[in-house]
Formats: structure tokens, C-alpha cells, sequence
């Protein structure tokens, strides 16, 4: 049997057939990864003898185990992601070399409940990047098109599903980095509530911002990754005690329900036509589901990228002042003091854009400029969190499309970086005002690349989302695979 | 466009070495990241509305007790330099 296309529920029910047990599944997926992923770059680590063992044994529990919420599926993990004894590059030469001490907390809650990690997988440095070309070790390549981007900076965890590498992966968002990267590799793809699930355990970048989402080809898969690893969590102070829905369950029971998206025309200039036409033929879809379209005013979303780029480099500039060759990462051999040692290890290790970045957050922050930037960026931020709250009295969801573009050529954005930045424009917002929002395929533009919905909910409001995204899935019925995925090209 | 000493301060304040090339390419870029940033002054805010982003319902507070973390190899198997289970530094003598 093939493996490789096949969804979480696919391979949970074939196991409860005993159709296969997880050493066939998880060995198909490994053998998927070393002969496609020469192409595609999206795998940094793989330790296949230590992950067959994992498998064998779930084979000799495939009687009392088979009930695990996923039990033998194979996920691909982030390298900002800290899973014990395997690396932790976050696609920096700063932690080339770094070992794991300890699991994040929802990689732990994945493992527990059954999954099996093929490997770590690449991304933008430090998740910093919307088209996965700023990792120290190459870029990742689209499976759609080889001469094109995968999207960033979760592009590692994007092309490895796509290209049926594993069935499910992790990512972090903190402006668009797993929702951008969903839309351009066809898969869906979810930014969590803000507080939803634990960050314990994953390299930081803009603790204000980040959040830990899954991509998957399908939303009960989706919902299904979601309700296993969300909760709080005692070592992240940031989560919510809110209780966990039964997401896949509460899909069932939300499934006859309508919805009512709002949709600000003023915010959708500048798309693509392939990428407008495609919107609103979702939309139409959403109206035969019985859904209203609303027109609503966030007249404070044109801001969000100054506001994302004065608050997430300024908490960046702060959370990587720990990388200064002293207790671990690279360390330069040239220091004559230990000004020059933190100095030099940092202007050595780390890359063209982070440091971009970092010293972005360092004159926002510094004496004279905080008002002016740093505090300002703040306010504004508020008049987009009230922008949204507005909305929310008027709709249920916001909806646009997850990206202004399709998946773009390799170096077709890398020297300007406010071009790179507005691939972003639609899913910044939502991480400023902490918001759920959801990327699901929508259609395939005129070169036959993935296009993708994003809908925005009101702070958890996961459950909906899903119920919303699961009713348009089924009209819009299966989305199709890119060549590689089917073991072609 | 930020002056090539600006820049030298931005990075020795970020504590970041620049070749000279480094230096004349983020003079650039950070001019026109910082243009672009000027247009957050066209919206009027008070100054009051300061808001840090933590959702409502989180609680930071919990008993301040210590877990014990004993993966203590796994911690010094990634530092650069080890000596007798510490932490070894290159000899630096700094005149102050």
C-alpha cells in the first residue's frame, strides 16, 4: 500500500482495521522523505533507525493503543521546536549543533497521545521570514513548483505535508508563518488564540505574538491535532485555563449551523485577480451553505505592518540577546574581550535578516526613539484589537484571503523587505490582536498553484472556525495533490 | 537615510559585529523599513491606551516552587567550551 496522501482519520481508522500497522505507515513516510526530499530541502534532521524503533513498538500495542487520538502518525516538527535528543537549529547557524535537553510541552502532549516524529524540519532563521530562504541551511522549494517559494517561515512543515513526507506537522505564527505557507502549499493551516497552546519549549521570538499551530489536508485533522495539544500549561504563564472543546466532536454537533463573514473591501485592494476571483467564489460557496456576507470597516488593518514591525523586532531584539556564545550556539574564535566575544559570535552566527531585525527592536527601544516607536506601535495596536471587536458584533468571522499572491519564484522578493513583509498584509492583524485564524485551500490559480481562504474568529473561537471551515471543505469537495505527493515529478 | 554612525551605534547597542559591507547594506534597508514605519503617525492615539498583550483570563501567578531539572549533561553537552563540568570562557584581561 501507498502511503503519503492519506489524512489523520485515513490512517486512524486503517489502523483500527488493521489494514497496517505504524511500522508500515512510518516506514513509507521515511522512505517518502529520502526519496523526494533531495528536491524539496524541507527535512534538517531525520533519524530513521530510532524512529522505526518507536514505530515497532506501537506495533506490539496495536491492540490496547489503537484508541490514541494519534496513535502511529507521522508528524514533522519545526527546528525552533525543542524535542529531547534530536536538534534545534530554528534555521540558524547561532544553534547549528544544538541537542534538545528537554520536549516542549505540546510536542510531549502529540508523542503521549500516539504520534511518532519523523523529523525536524526547516524554516526561515529564527522563524523570521515569509518565504523560508532566510534559513542558514537553504531554501525550501514548493512541491507545487521546484522554482518556487513554499511560504515562510514554517515552509519546512508546510512542503513536508504537501509532498506526503508526513501526514501532519507543527509550526509557529507570530505574523502569518503557518497560515502563509498553508495557503501557498494548499493545506490548511491554523494560528491558534492567543494563550491556546503552550509555547514552553519553542525558541522565542516575539513572545507577544508567537503561537504553535498544525498543518494538515483536512480540517478534522486539524481540529484533531487541536484538541490533543491545546490546555494549559503550568511552565507557560501565558496560556489559558480555559477548558479544551472536543473539537472533532463539536464538529459533528456544529455542523448544520450558519454563519454570518465579514468582509472589508477597502483592505482588499491590491490582490492578485486569480487570488480575488477564487475569494469570491468562496464566498459564494459560504452563501449556498446559507451564510450571509456583511460588509465591515477595520480601518486600522492598513497599519498592521508598521505596528508588526516596530513590536515584533523589538521583542526579538530582547528574547535572542541570549545568543552570545557563551553557554551554547556558536561561539566566534576571534575574541580578544568579552565585548568582542559576544560581539563577534553574534555578528558571525546570525543571518542577514534577523539581524535586520533585531536592530530594528534595538532603535525602537533605545533612549529618545521608544515613544515615538515602540509606545506608538502599542497604541495602534489597541485601535486594531478594537477594530476587530467591532467587527465581531456584525459577524461571526472576518474573511480574506490568506495571501495577496500565490507562491512566488526564489529571489524574486529577497532584496526589498517591505516586498517580502506585505505577503504578509492579511494575517498580521490577527496575531496583534491575538485572534484564531484559519487558512483553508480555496482553489488554483492560472499556473496551477494553491490559493487560500483565511478566516479570522473571535478569541477562541477555534470551534467555530472549524465548523465553518469543515461545512465549505465538503462543498468545495476534495483539493487536488501536487504531483510529488503522488510519488510523480 | 540613517547615517553609517547610526547604524555603528544601533549595533553596538545590539551588540553586533557589521563587516563594512554590512554596515552600508542595513543603512539601507533600515531607512526603508523605518520610511515606511513614519505613516503610524497619521493615527491619533492617546496616552494612556498602553495596552500589553496577555489574554484576559491567563494567571501568572502559581506557588513559586522549584522543579528539579536533571538533564544536566543534556545541558552541557551544548556549550561550546567545557571544563570540569563548568562553563569555560576564552582568557580575556580587560583593562578597564
Amino acid at each position: 500500500m501507498e502511503f503519503g496522501t492519506q489524512t489523520i482519520q485515513a490512517l486512524l481508522s486503517g489502523y483500527q482495521k488493521k489494514e497496517f500497522k505504524p511500522s508500515d505507515v512510518i516506514g513509507a513516510y521515511l522512505e517518502n522523505i529520502s526519496a523526494r526530499d533531495k528536491k524539496l530541502n524541507s527535512f534538517l534532521q531525520v533519524r530513521a533507525e530510532e524512529t522505526m524503533a518507536k514505530a515497532k513498538v506501537l506495533d506490539g500495542k496495536l491492540g490496547e493503543a489503537v484508541n490514541l487520538p494519534l496513535f502511529g502518525i507521522p508528524v514533522a516538527v519545526k527546528d525552533n521546536f525543542l524535542v529531547e535528543g534530536w536538534q534545534a537549529t530554528a534555521g540558524s547557524k547561532v544553534l547549528s549543533g544544538y541537542v534538545s535537553p528537554y520536549t516542549a510541552t505540546s510536542v510531549k502532549k502529540l508523542e503521549e497521545m500516539g504520534a511518532v516524529i519523523v523529523g525536524k524540519v526547516n524554516c526561515d532563521e529564527f522563524a523570521m521570514g515569509s518565504s523560508n530562504e532566510n534559513s542558514a541551511y537553504g531554501p525550501v522549494r514548493n512541491p507545487w513548483d521546484l522554482e518556487r517559494v513554499p511560504g515562510g517561515s514554517s515552509g519546512g512543515s508546510s512542503a513536508a505535508v504537501a509532498a506526503g513526507l508526513a501526514a501532519v506537522s507543527l509550526g509557529t505564527d507570530t505574523g502569518g508563518s503557518i497560515r502563509q505557507p498553508a495557503s501557498l502549499c494548499g493545506l490548511v493551516g491554523l494560528k491558534p488564540s492567543y494563550g491556546r497552546v503552550s509555547r514552553y519549549g519553542i525558541v522565542a521570538y516575539a513572545s507577544s505574538l508567537d503561537q504553535v499551530g498544525p498543518f494538515s489536508r483536512t480540517v478534522w485533522d486539524s481540529a484533531r491535532v487541536m484538541e490533543v495539544m491545546s490546555g494549559f500549561d503550568n511552565r507557560d504563564a501565558t496560556t489559558s485555563k480555559r477548558p479544551v472543546p472536543r473539537y472533532t466532536e463539536e464538529l459533528k454537533s456544529n455542523s448544520k449551523r450558519t454563519f454570518t463573514l465579514g468582509i472589508s473591501r477597502s483592505w482588499l485592494e491590491g490582490v492578485d485577480s486569480d487570488v480575488a476571483k477564487s475569494f469570491e467564489a468562496a464566498l459564494e460557496a459560504f452563501k449556498k451553505l446559507g451564510g450571509k456576507i456583511v460588509e465591515i470597516d477595520l480601518p486600522h488593518t492598513k497599519y498592521s505592518l508598521s505596528t508588526y514591525y516596530l513590536i515584533a523586532p523589538s521583542e526579538a531584539s530582547s528574547n535572542l540577546a541570549r545568543y552570545d556564545g557563551v553557554h551554547y550556539g556558536y561561539r566566534t574564535q576571534n575574541a580578544k574581550s568579552s565585548e568582542e566575544l559576544y560581539s563577534r559570535s553574534r555578528g558571525e552566527g546570525i543571518g542577514r535578516e534577523v539581524k535586520l531585525r533585531i536592530m530594528l527592536g534595538t532603535y525602537a527601544l533605545s533612549a529618545g526613539y521608544y515613544d515615538a516607536f515602540y509606545l506608538k506601535a502599542n497604541q495602534v495596536r489597541k485601535k486594531i484589537q478594537e477594530d476587530f471587536e467591532k467587527a465581531f458584533t456584525q459577524c461571526d468571522f472576518v474573511a480574506t484571503p490568506t495571501s495577496p499572491s500565490t507562491a512566488f519564484k526564489l529571489g524574486e522578493k529577497t532584496d526589498d523587505p517591505l516586498k517580502m513583509y506585505l505577503s504578509d498584509i492579511f494575517t498580521l492583524p490577527v496575531n496583534l490582536a491575538g485572534l484564531p485564524g484559519l487558512s483553508i485551500p480555496c482553489g488554483l490559480d492560472s499556473k496551477n498553484l494553491p490559493i487560500g481562504l483565511q478566516l479570522i474568529g473571535k478569541p477562541f473561537g477555534e470551534s467555530d472556525l472549524f465548523a465553518a471551515a469543515h461545512s465549505y471543505e465538503q462543498i468545495r469537495g476534495e483539493f487536488p495533490l501536487p504531483s510529488i505527493a503522488k510519488g510523480k515529478g | 537615510m540613517l547615517s553609517r554612525d547610526e547604524v555603528l551605534k544601533i549595533a553596538k547597542l545590539a551588540r553586533l559585529t557589521l563587516t563594512e559591507d554590512e554596515i552600508a547594506f542595513y543603512q539601507k534597508q533600515l531607512t526603508r523599513v523605518l520610511g515606511h514605519i513614519q505613516d503610524l503617525n497619521q493615527v491619533p492615539t492617546s496616552n494612556e491606551a498602553f495596552v500589553q498583550h496577555v489574554p484576559l483570563d491567563a494567571e501568572p501567578f502559581r506557588e513559586d516552587k522549584a522543579e528539579p531539572f536533571t538533564n544536566h549533561e543534556g545541558l552541557m553537552g551544548n556549550a561550546p567550551a567545557v571544563e570540569n563540568n563548568c562553563f569555560l570562557l576564552p582568557t580575556i584581561v580587560e583593562h578597564s
